[in-house]
């Protein structure tokens, strides 16, 4: 047992007082900004990233992955009580948990969110552990070809699952590679796409992209469509808590959302859509009261926040062990590993096992943490939503400032600033999906390489693309998860044309 | 300013959303960035001796897709695309934009452009501050100057402990 023993060695560092602490800050900060609207995981570890300079990396790491599971919590809190998902993966548990809250049942329904996403936080942890060694393992064999493979069926996967038309997700895409060629070629030391300015020759910071989309875009966004409506949330007296029913109607979807989330959250797709619909829909379907969903059903909140905390696991598998990041928090955890001078991938787990074995332990511990943060105390984070909002998105736009000045103290990140934010404006104000603009800054840069490196050592022969196993077939499911829906939308117009076309001759 | 706060607007004009509008200059936007990157490709070498592919070519496969996706955006707005802007906390995704909140904001964001080479980040961060409370409907501009100057300096003086160079604290009296 190679990898229970790599976790002991684990637990040896995530249970040292110090990165004990970094594991409090992380969960508390990551609860408190799962809380607040306007501000996520990804854009809290981005404005945190150069503070975490003076830090070393293991303590890093497992403030970060306190942040990640934090944010969880906090976001379905307020889906419950305020019904305003914070992020997407928290859409479904708003759906039940809100009404649940409305009918008084609210403590209930936050004690079963808090509750399976520590069931589901840590199964999820667990099948991680002996899984992510294994995957690296097999990661030893991909060569360039594969990799190029990879990512590619990541950028069409990204592209088509995330948001509501593929034009739109692969333009999102498109402008991140975009973004992602600019500056000095690594290979060649040609300078591209700087337009004669010298500030641009080291690329577009991924910290700019991702506070400008995420924190500069979202100001702009809800400062144009402020709704004056206060938050009417009802502040829970006594905090979370569950009867015999509910636990005896909670801990199968709790159960079936962990098998759910953790492997759609792996897959190159990710992502916490898929897995909270699908959840959602099966419990709907084996409910033995099914008449209750829509008017708060608890299994509609278990399943959903299960499957929701055991993807976000699931989306560390692809991270470590191939350095492929599939949501907007993977991205900027990537970027966080690349400021350390480190590399996720194989030996990661060879070069750093302390480091990785550390924050995989450390997964096991916030989880722990954030349950007891969580359960009792649910009340107080709620207050969060106290703070007036003025003061809440000035501040949020400083924290921007902060991040993006405190790069470089350069003057044309302030003007890629104002643009990008623009930018995300119109992102989202014609719903356009801002992850895979982050993906494919990030994963751009490495595709290209892949491929250089693959026609390098082929002598320029483009076969080698698809010479073995693993590539073709990374390659072919790119091209189904491409072809699949559109072939499926054909045959179901030229369906229905045909029964339209069948009832007028009948 | 003489309109009362918050920006409010007629119910009417809320009648027609930007979802049936056709906003063909998105595509138009797309394309023009491929462009961009189509041009400033033509003059990077596209093969090289080693790999083949040379820095050129990247660049070029990138302009080449965001134009045609651009073009292909065109045509589905031509053909009645929806596009529905996207639901977040503290917003109405279906109100209709307020230009002067929006404008505010803005102008909150390009003012270190502006300033912060000689009035420093916490004095910047300060008059942020105050176009954003404005731009969220709050009138008490004193007592939002001086959360705003304490923001800053606590911001200032906190991040560089921690280590990260925000600048100089004043520069224009020489701090």
């Amino acid at each position: 047992m190679d990898a229970l023993n790599s976790l002991l060695t684990g637990f040896g560092v995530a249970l040292q007082p110090i990165n004990l602490f970094w594991a409090f800050i992380g969960t508390a900060l990551g609860t408190a900004i799962g809380v607040l609207p306007g501000i996520g995981p990804a854009l809290t570890i981005a404005l945190l990233l150069p503070v975490t300079v003076y830090i070393e990396p293991t303590a890093a790491f497992i403030m970060f992955a306190g942040i990640l599971y934090g944010a969880m919590y906090g976001g379905s809190t307020t889906s419950i009580l305020l019904n305003t998902p914070g992020e997407s993966g928290s859409m479904m548990t708003a759906l039940e948990g809100n009404k649940m809250a409305k009918s008084g049942r609210g403590a209930a329904a936050l004690a079963t969110a808090a509750i399976g996403s520590f069931v589901a936080g840590t199964m999820a942890t667990i099948a991680l552990t002996f899984l992510a060694p294994a995957i690296a393992e097999l990661a030893f064999i991909f060569g360039p070809e594969d990799y190029f493979a990879l990512i590619v069926l990541a950028f069409t996967s990204v592209s088509v699952v995330m948001g509501a038309s593929r034009v739109r997700g692969f333009i999102a895409l498109f402008i991140g590679l975009a973004m992602g060629v600019v500056g000095i070629d690594g290979q060649t030391g040609q300078a591209r796409l700087s337009f004669g300015v010298p500030g641009l020759l080291d690329g577009i910071d991924i910290t700019l992209v991702l506070v400008s989309l995420f924190a500069v875009g979202e100001t702009f966004y809800v400062a144009s469509r402020f709704s004056k409506t206060p938050p009417n949330f009802n502040p829970l007296a006594g905090g979370a808590s569950m009867s015999r029913e509910d636990w005896s109607r909670s801990w199968k979807p709790w159960l079936r959302g962990t098998f759910i989330g953790f492997p759609i959250g792996a897959l190159p797709a990710g992502g916490s859509e898929i897995p909270t619909f699908l959840s959602y829909t099966l419990e709907r379907r084996l409910s033995k009261k099914p008449e209750e969903f829509g008017h708060g059903a608890i299994e509609g909140v278990a399943g959903p926040e299960a499957a929701n905390n055991a993807s976000a696991a699931g989306v560390l598998v692809p991270l470590l062990t191939l350095g492929l990041p599939t949501s907007a928090t993977a991205a900027i955890l990537l970027a966080a590993f690349q400021n350390y001078g480190l590399q996720p991938g194989p030996l990661l787990f060879i070069n750093s096992g302390d480091l990785v074995w550390g924050l995989i332990a450390s997964l096991y511990v916030g989880n722990l943490m954030l349950v007891v943060l969580n359960l009792p105390l649910v009340g107080l984070w709620v207050r969060l939503l106290l703070i007036p909002r003025p003061y809440l998105y000035a501040g949020i736009l400083i924290f921007a400032l902060v991040g993006i000045w405190g790069i470089s103290n350069s003057w044309i990140d302030l003007l890629l600033m104002v643009m990008i934010g623009l930018m995300g404006y119109v992102m989202r104000v014609y719903d356009f999906p801002i992850a895979p603009v982050l993906i494919g800054l990030i994963l751009g840069p490495m595709a290209e390489t892949e491929l250089r490196r693959a026609l390098a050592i082929s002598q320029g022969d483009p076969l080698v693309l698809v010479s073995s196993p693993i590539a073709a077939t990374m390659l072919a499911l790119s091209l189904a998860v491409f072809v699949v829906p559109l072939v499926l939308k054909y045959l179901r117009s030229s369906e229905e044309a045909d029964a339209e076309h069948a009832g007028e001759t009948r | 300013m003489s309109k009362p706060e918050p920006f409010t607007r007629p119910e009417e004009e809320q009648d027609m959303p930007a979802a049936t509008q056709r906003p063909y200059w998105l595509g138009a936007g797309v394309a023009a960035i491929g462009a961009i990157w189509l041009y400033q490709a033509t003059s990077l070498p596209q093969r090289s001796q080693y790999a083949q592919i040379g820095p050129g070519f990247f660049v070029s496969i990138v302009g080449i897709a965001l134009v045609i996706l651009g073009v292909l955006l065109i045509w589905q707005i031509h053909r009645g695309e929806i596009f529905e802007a996207q639901g977040t906390e503290d917003a109405d995704p279906d109100a209709e934009a307020s230009w002067p909140a929006l404008g505010l904001t803005v102008a909150a964001a390009i003012l270190p452009l502006l300033t912060i080479d000689f009035l420093g980040f916490p004095a910047t961060a300060a008059l942020m501050f105050l176009l954003v409370t404005r731009a969220f409907g709050s009138r008490r501009y004193l007592i939002n100057a001086v959360i705003g100057v304490a923001f800053g300096l606590i911001c200032w003086f906190g991040f560089s402990a921690l280590g990260v160079q925000l600048g100089d604290l004043f520069p224009v009296m020489g701090l």
